[in-house]
């Protein structure tokens, strides 16, 4: 009796323990991920390109598993791993799988006050000192390119103009009952780029990226923000005694009240850069020394009108950037041209073997293209795709006053987009004349579905976005560059949850401009003038099954090439079929 | 604050913000880049009539509308002596740009009429002028110098290699650089490097400066007539000062260039067509022996006690065969004033 009392009791031991543990697990880790099924069947369009080194058509595609998993060890501590999985279609079992680490870090709270980050983190600060800007072209994307987006997004971590990068961060933030509302801080340390080997005797050094913001509000009517952010290299780290030095100081202040039916918010933001490199244990006993030392503020002055029944949001407002404002967090660029990276579709066309340049299509659908890291020194560009903007708001340069304003039906029959802007070069590029910048850009959504009162969704959208670029004096250094993006798409919900879909994107470009060259600290070297007359086309025709928000199957054909008003470039055409299945776990 | 005060206080902000950029354009100017080429002011020749030997100069004087990559060619009508000079900006100022009288490669000028030619790179536009010099530049003898107008130097020794064909290690006297003599040295010896080689004491202790200011000038000698590709001279110079110069006089040459003494050496390839002038600043010689840490290699010119004037080729004989494309050619490397200059080399003087 004795003997079975024991079992029993250590049965119930037993047992109770493992349902505790059962349940301590259930509550401590938690998964969530995301499952993607791509395939895409590429061909040449033989009745225009003229071709008969590359392959007629090509097929490629994979299988991955983004499984997050979330591990609560403790209340308030959160280890976050992110594992990759991918199978490349047609690769043996093994030979073609890839698993990897895509994601490791750790959050938590310490004492219920203060937070903290470590690892990977997605970090923004304002638009001039940490800002991660949409790329060219991204504006006002229809539907039926989402999938494509959002996988550019995706696989570069491109999370709401955030910049990933790794390292540690923390915030924490006080209350007040008199003078001042609440103060909010945040600091975080992380290194963009580590030190590595250059060749045999020579390291790079470590790139590391610092910051910190603090956050006032002063009463329900002021707010007061201030951001320091500093880009520098760790000379020790590496062999090179030359290292790079780009702090940049932001303060805003933003008055915001309610008149009427509107809220009404006015921003004065201004701040100042600076950016050198400091020559450092020198020889000889030589004392610290600093070049191509460049300084440089910028001004905005923003008024925001909003009404409260969301039917209007107008913005207006000017900014200066100065010629030498150098920011690495808000003015490094998403598509690098410089970088070597070539279009993962056919990047070699033509019987003479041409590079093909990025087109329309690359931007939209090519996530190769697209650049993760900060860079001290400003990227190239390519003018045809973005001339006004190409660093964002903090495009440097820049002087003048803008518009967007936002039109909504009550009912959501119609909802529209208008981004105009008039700029101007505050001095000019290798002639006194200044450029001057003209944008306007527009989109229309018409919900025919809700004018009609259907279920089923029935709407078409259109946007047109044009640049104009002129510079006027001599005739050697005189410029027109006008380029214009036309977007339409209709979406056709024919039975429930599936859609049929027709989009049709156009990009035109013509006039000419010079390409600006710059040397490995930014300066500008050389101008090279180009003719541009080209116009780029992406049709496209398909199916979309959404199962639920996030999980849709996606099919369709894409017609696209590029055809060119003048030799060097030879016109192109490709057609693509293209099947997504996207699955948010 | 008033809707008044407000816009002023915006003009206000917006004029000094303009004020903050002081530069006028960002880069290179476009203009002179791809602007066409224009001459502002013509060139202009300060002195027509130089006398170089009361140190008179020439001065150049002209503007243009964007930098370019100029050059100024004087031609001596009798001596066919040149000189060049060269620059990139967009004008010529006469305070710097200046003739000395000098030439850039040997013959020297004379008194006599000099055409004068400005030309520009990628553009088809000429200058021409002349000038007619009044007296010539007298150039000085230097700290020590070797012309062989007087036969062989006394004590100097002269070593080649029997075996070879065509051996010319010997005085001539039927195309000297200047005067009537110089020494020619050449031959064929298909199997080795070693031609033959002129040694000469030196005595220069009573000079002060150091090795970077102390010149080696030697006019040399070559043809392109079926031009031996690999032969070269080798320059030796000694600091030994324990040793006779000619200790063991059964060896054919001088005993100051052993592996274990302190000897710098310079390597000249010799590919050129008739006689040029090499100058060489001492301190861009070689140690002759880096490895040989017994040797303690620290350049004082008053320390130097002989030259080594050594003619080399690449052999290309069967048996040794690193240049067999100059099998059966001959090696031509002749010299002739040997000056040490100091402060500048002989033709920067």
């Amino acid at each position: 009796m004795k003997r079975n009392l024991i079992h029993i009791t250590v049965f119930f031991t037993v047992f109770i323990s493992s349902i505790h543990l059962h349940a301590q697990i259930k509550e401590s880790i938690w998964f969530d991920g995301l499952s993607r099924s791509y395939f895409a069947r590429d061909a040449i369009n033989k009745s225009i390109t003229d071709d008969t080194i590359s392959a007629l058509n090509t097929s490629n595609g994979y299988n991955l598993l983004d499984l997050n998993t979330h591990v609560n060890p403790i209340k308030n501590i959160e280890v976050f791993a992110q594992l990759r999985i991918r199978n490349s279609f047609g690769s043996f079992f093994g030979s073609g799988t890839e698993i990897n680490v895509r994601q490791l870090s750790a959050k938590g709270i310490i004492n219920n006050k203060i937070r903290f980050s470590v690892g990977d983190l997605f970090l923004k600060q304002s638009r001039f000192t940490l800002y991660n800007y949409d790329e060219e072209l991204s504006g006002y994307e229809n539907d039926m390119l989402k999938a494509y987006r959002d996988i550019i997004h995706y696989e570069n971590f491109y999370n709401e103009n955030r910049w990933r990068l790794q390292g540690i961060q923390t915030d924490f933030s006080y209350k007040f009952d008199r003078y001042i509302r609440s103060l909010g801080f945040d600091f975080f340390v992380t290194r963009p780029l580590g030190s590595s080997q250059i060749n045999e005797t020579t390291y790079s050094s470590d790139l590391l990226l610092s910051g910190g913001s603090i956050i006032a509000e002063i009463n329900k009517k002021i707010m007061f923000s201030g951001n320091y952010i500093n880009l520098f290299e760790v000379p020790s780290s590496g062999t090179k005694n030359i290292s790079v030095r780009n702090p940049v100081y932001d303060m805003s202040i933003l008055h915001q009240f309610n008149k009427g039916n509107y809220y009404i918010e006015q921003k004065i933001q201004t701040g100042f850069s600076k950016r050198y490199w400091l020559h450092s244990e020198l020889e000889n006993g030589l004392v610290d020394s600093i070049s191509n030392d460049a300084q440089g503020m910028y001004f905005e002055l923003d008024n925001k009108l909003i009404n409260k029944d969301s039917t209007l949001s107008l913005m207006i407002g000017y900014r200066y950037v100065d010629p030498n404002f150098r920011s690495a967090g808000a003015q490094t660029r998403r598509l690098d041209y410089a970088a070597g990276n070539s279009n993962t579709i056919y990047p070699i066309y033509t019987n003479m073997s041409l590079i093909r340049q990025p087109s329309l299509f690359d931007l939209v659908s090519d996530d190769q293209l697209y650049n993760q890291d900060l860079s001290s020194v400003l990227m190239v560009y390519n003018p045809i795709y973005s001339n006004i903007l190409p660093y964002g708001e903090a495009t440097p340069n820049r002087n003048g006053i803008y518009l967007k304003a936002k039109i909504n039906d009550k009912n959501k029959l119609f909802l529209s987009k208008i981004n105009a802007g008039l700029f101007k070069e505050v001095i000019g590029q290798g002639t006194s004349e200044k450029r001057e910048f003209g944008l306007l850009k527009g989109a229309l959504k018409i919900n025919f579905h809700r004018w009609l009162n259907w279920e089923k969704e029935l709407s078409f959208s259109a946007s047109s976005e044009s640049e104009i670029t002129r510079r006027g004096g001599e005739e050697i250094s005189s410029l027109n560059l006008f380029s214009h993006q036309l977007n339409t798409s209709v979406n056709t919900e024919l039975v429930k949850k599936f859609f049929i879909q027709a989009s049709f994107k156009q990009f035109y470009a013509t006039g000419s401009e010079f390409l600006t060259e710059r040397d490995n600290y930014g300066n500008i070297t050389y101008f090279t003038p180009t003719q541009i007359d080209q116009i780029d086309h992406m049709l496209s025709f398909g199916m979309l099954y959404k199962f639920r928000e996030n999980v849709y199957a996606n099919l369709n054909y894409n017609w696209w090439g590029v055809k060119f008003a003048d030799l060097p470039h030879l016109d192109y055409k490709y057609n693509r079929l293209i099947l997504i299945l996207s699955v948010k776990l | 604050m008033n809707i008044k005060t407000k816009i002023f206080l915006l003009l206000g902000l917006v004029f000094f913000l303009y004020s903050c950029t002081k530069k006028e354009f960002e880069g290179p100017s476009i203009q002179n880049i791809y602007g066409d080429f224009q001459l502002i002011k013509p060139l202009i020749i300060t002195n027509e009539y130089p006398s170089f030997s009361n140190n008179e100069n020439v001065g150049f004087h002209c503007e243009f509308n964007k930098p370019v990559q100029w050059k100024i060619t004087i031609m001596g009508l009798s001596t066919s002596a040149s000189k060049e000079i060269v620059g990139f900006s967009d004008n010529i100022d006469s305070n710097i740009v200046v003739w000395n009288g000098a030439p850039t490669q040997l013959p020297f000028f004379l008194e006599e009429n000099c055409a004068i030619e400005m030309t520009f790179e990628n553009e088809i536009d000429t200058i021409r002028d002349t000038i007619t010099i009044a007296s010539a530049k007298t150039f000085d003898n230097g700290v020590w110098f070797e012309n062989f107008e007087d036969g062989l130097p006394e004590d100097g020794t002269v070593y080649f290699n029997n075996l070879g064909g065509g051996m010319t290690f010997a005085l001539a006297n039927d195309d000297a650089l200047l005067g009537n003599s110089y020494f020619k040295m050449g031959g064929r010896v298909n199997w080795d490097w070693l031609l033959g080689n002129l040694d000469i004491p030196l005595n220069i202790t009573n000079i002060n400066q150091n090795s970077d200011e102390l010149f080696i000038n030697i006019g040399i000698l070559s043809d392109l007539d079926d031009l031996h590709s690999g032969q070269f001279i080798n320059i030796l110079i000694s600091e030994e000062k324990n040793t006779p110069f000619n200790d063991n006089p059964n060896n054919n040459g001088s005993d100051l260039f052993e592996s274990t003494m302190e000897v710098y050496k310079m390597k000249i390839p010799v590919d050129w067509n008739g006689w040029q002038l090499k100058s060489f600043r001492y301190s861009d010689f070689e140690p002759l022996s880096p490895s040989n840490e017994d040797i303690d290699y620290s350049m004082n010119p008053s320390d130097i006690s002989a030259i080594r004037i050594s003619c080399q080729a690449c052999p290309s004989s069967d048996g040794n065969p690193i240049c067999p494309e100059n099998f059966g050619k001959y090696v031509r490397t002749d010299i002739d004033h040997i000056i040490f200059t100091t402060n500048s080399s002989l033709l920067d003087q």
